[in-house]
């Protein structure tokens, strides 16, 4: 690829993510100075590079998003939501053509009249610079924006979520006796209230008509949804409420600036990263070998045993700061992985005639590269199925009492040594008695078997293979690619899926990714007279009971841990060894498909953090292992995959 | 009467109803400089409102009435 366009692929793309980060908080503060500047710089800088290509259509396009932003900069038009609703469409277009460049090497024959079409909505004595803008609703899409820019300081200063409401009186309401200020008056707990035109603009004082109502009434109540609803219980097709969470999007306001200096820092080719991981693996290895060194030293010289602790602890310590590093090394922000799914979510939605508010929070940690990497995929089709099957269409919503967008929130956090990663949505939740009738269907379980089923195993039919829920396969989600495919992908990752759903308020999945691919930790344990490691965060816990509390049930065994019953497998039967009784049993619990699974042992002996190596060879055709690690004493020991054995 | 005209200024009292709204408007036609005094309303309209948000008379007064201090006269300029 010409080394022109490929600098600007990067710096392009760089150029929008800043700019989104742009309009974000411009949305929450439309007045925000210096969100305006630098979307102002990035459009501009934008515009300059696009000019180098056969793009002139995407010149014309930021050139008009530039002189908006250049008119809010100097003070001459305020930006409302409309405004910024408008630069976002200018943006997402860029972003869709720098993608066409990439790929064909030119923009569609249609760009020119998308062009036109966004230089409209641009122009300055069109629609969308009347200063009445911000009240005139053309659709339900916008109202909630609109009061969001509006109400702005009363949702800063809320501590808590409020409920906005849109009551929109009919022309004759006063005929029959209606008073809506009365009705408003009524809401508990109002915090602000706003009566604005219904057709954007007053009527003039001539043709004022004074029976007729033109007002809409807009507010905001520290009230829960169903307290604010019930004040409107008389006329409930007059009026929206939507729940809105004051510091929800909070995230976004604390996107980092780009930092000083950075420049200066160092482009590395991966693979040098790799080799120093890799270095760091046999050092952790050598490392590990000290301790059973200690160990035979006790037996002959105490003396000489407390001194090679001393050294043994001293090179954990620095080895354990050396991983960390190299581990930082190896991390990446999550953002760049994540810059393109509101875009992508803003396409679906338009093109399933749906509305959806997508926020992401947290995507400034930094998780492993094979990580970020792999998390693309998975969550794209997970966001796809939230926007396609979770959120209800806008009629729907509004009959459910909900505000005609949906919502759509991604949060990412780190918890230890483990990535969170939650997508919720306020749709229609999972529908078990469907979930379970589709299954029998498809001949994934018996009728009988889903009687069985508790809610959270039913849910979890979706990832079973062959499954797919839409009634009619759309083509956003697709056919062929379900949650089976999502939950493969996670668990490739090492990671692991669960979903909660509320019938009707919406559904929750939810990630755990391990942060780190560079070393393991590792608990070795006995089996069979073997030893083998299996990693920690496959490990819910491990307990020792009594052989007395094993009781068989049909054709296998189980125990009770934490009040719930749990079947219990003999890891050395799966192994292919022999089982053996003993009067106390050791269980390690693991989850397989989202339920806990208790693995019988021999023993539990030390934890090592170690490298990894992913089976190969020969090892590759046995099922049940992630890899292999060497020890200290230089023997090779089988890593399982517990999950894979116990499922 | 909840409209009334005395001394030059339109004054609002008590529970200003939707009948009131015509009252308003006639009056505020007929004199466009006259100050409407809303510090005795005890109730309004939304149709009188809303002949108060179109023809933009000035007002005067502190109304009484803690919700339509806070949430309705609060927006209004008073001059």
């Amino acid at each position: 690829m010409d080394e022109l366009l490929e600098q600007f692929l990067i710096e392009g793309r760089d150029l929008i993510a800043q700019a989104t980060r742009d309009f974000s908080a411009l949305l929450r503060d439309p007045q925000s100075s210096a969100a305006i500047d630098s979307a102002f710089r990035a459009m501009h800088t934008l515009k300059g590079s696009v000019g180098l290509f056969a793009m002139q259509p995407a010149e014309l396009v930021l050139h008009g998003a530039e002189t908006m932003l250049g008119e809010a900069r100097k003070g001459t038009t305020a930006l409302d939501a409309g405004h910024i609703a408008t630069l976002i469409a200018c943006l997402d277009q860029t972003d869709r053509w720098i993608d066409e460049i990439e790929e064909a090497g030119e923009l569609s024959a249609q760009a020119s009249v998308i062009a036109e079409g966004l230089l409209v909505r641009l122009a300055p004595a069109g629609p969308a610079f009347s200063p009445d803008s911000a009240g005139k609703t053309s659709g339900h899409v916008d109202w909630l924006g609109a009061l969001r820019v509006r109400e702005a300081d009363v949702l800063a200063a809320s501590g808590q979520p409020l409920t906005a409401f849109r009551y929109t009186p009919d022309s004759e309401c006063f005929f029959r006796g209606d008073d809506p200020l009365a009705i408003v008056a009524a809401v508990p707990e109002l915090a602000t209230l706003a009566v604005l035109p219904r057709d954007g603009q007053w009527p003039d004082a001539e043709s004022i008509e004074p029976f007729a109502c033109v007002s809409i009434l807009e507010g905001l109540s520290a009230a829960p949804l169903e307290k604010v609803s019930a004040a409107f219980r008389l006329m409930p097709d007059q009026v929206i409420c939507a729940s809105l969470d004051p510091i929800g999007e909070q995230g976004l306001d604390q996107a980092p600036e780009r930092r000083l200096g950075e420049n200066r820092m160092l482009r590395v080719d991966p693979a040098r990263v790799d080799a120093l991981g890799g270095a760091l693996g046999e050092l952790l290895v050598a490392v590990n070998g000290m301790a059973p060194l200690a160990e035979q030293a006790e037996r002959l010289d105490r003396g000489l045993a407390g001194q090679i602790r001393a050294i043994q602890a001293d090179l954990e310590r620095v080895t354990g700061s050396l991983r960390r590093t190299v581990s930082a090394v190896r991390s990446v922000e999550l953002e760049p992985t994540l810059r393109r799914l509101p875009r992508l979510v803003r396409e679906i939605a338009e093109g399933l005639g749906k509305s959806v508010e997508f926020t992401i929070a947290g995507q400034g940690i930094e998780i492993d590269k094979q990580i970020a990497d792999g998390l693309f995929e998975p969550l794209l089709h997970l966001v796809r199925n939230a926007v396609d099957h979770g959120i209800e269409l806008p009629e729907r919503r509004a009959v459910a009492g909900k505000s005609p967008a949906g919502t759509v929130s991604l949060n990412l956090g780190r918890d230890g040594d483990t990535v969170v990663v939650q997508l919720a949505d306020d749709g229609a939740g999972i529908d078990i008695a469907r979930i379970k009738a589709i299954a029998v269907e498809r001949g994934l379980v018996s009728a009988e078997e889903t009687d069985a089923l508790t809610d959270a195993s039913a849910r979890r039919l979706i990832f079973a293979p062959g499954f797919s829920t839409a009634a009619t396969v759309t083509q956003v989600s697709g056919r062929g690619v379900g949650m089976d495919a999502v939950q493969a992908a996670v668990e490739a990752l090492r990671g692991t899926i669960d979903v909660e759903s509320t019938p009707g308020h919406g559904t929750i999945f939810r990630l755990r990714l391990p942060a780190s691919t560079l070393t393991t930790r590792l608990l070795i344990i006995e089996v069979g007279g073997e030893r083998y490691g299996v990693a920690l965060d496959q490990v819910v816990e491990t307990v020792g009971i009594e052989s007395s509390h094993l009781r068989p049930i049909g054709g296998g065994i189980v125990c009770v841990l934490h009040g719930r019953t749990v079947p219990v497998l003999d890891l050395a039967s799966l192994l292919g060894g022999e089982a053996r009784a003993t009067p106390q049993v050791k269980l390690l619990v693991t989850e397989a498909g989202g339920a806990p699974v208790a693995l019988r042992v021999d023993g539990f002996a030390q934890r090592i953090d170690t490298q990894v190596r992913p089976r190969s060879g020969m090892l590759a055709a046995i099922p049940g292992v992630i890899g292999s690690t060497l020890l200290g004493d230089g023997t090779v020991l089988l890593v399982l995959d517990l999950p894979e054995l116990a499922a | 009467m909840s409209v009334r005209i005395a001394d030059g200024v339109i004054w609002l009292d008590g529970r200003c109803l939707v009948e009131d709204a015509e009252t308003l408007l006639l009056a505020i036609q007929q004199d466009s400089e006259a100050p409407v005094d809303i510090a005795g309303v005890q109730r309004l309209h939304l149709a009188v409102l809303q002949v108060l948000l179109v023809l933009k008379p000035k007002l005067r007064g502190t109304a009484s009435n803690a919700f339509l201090a806070r949430h309705i006269f609060s927006h209004f300029d008073f001059g």
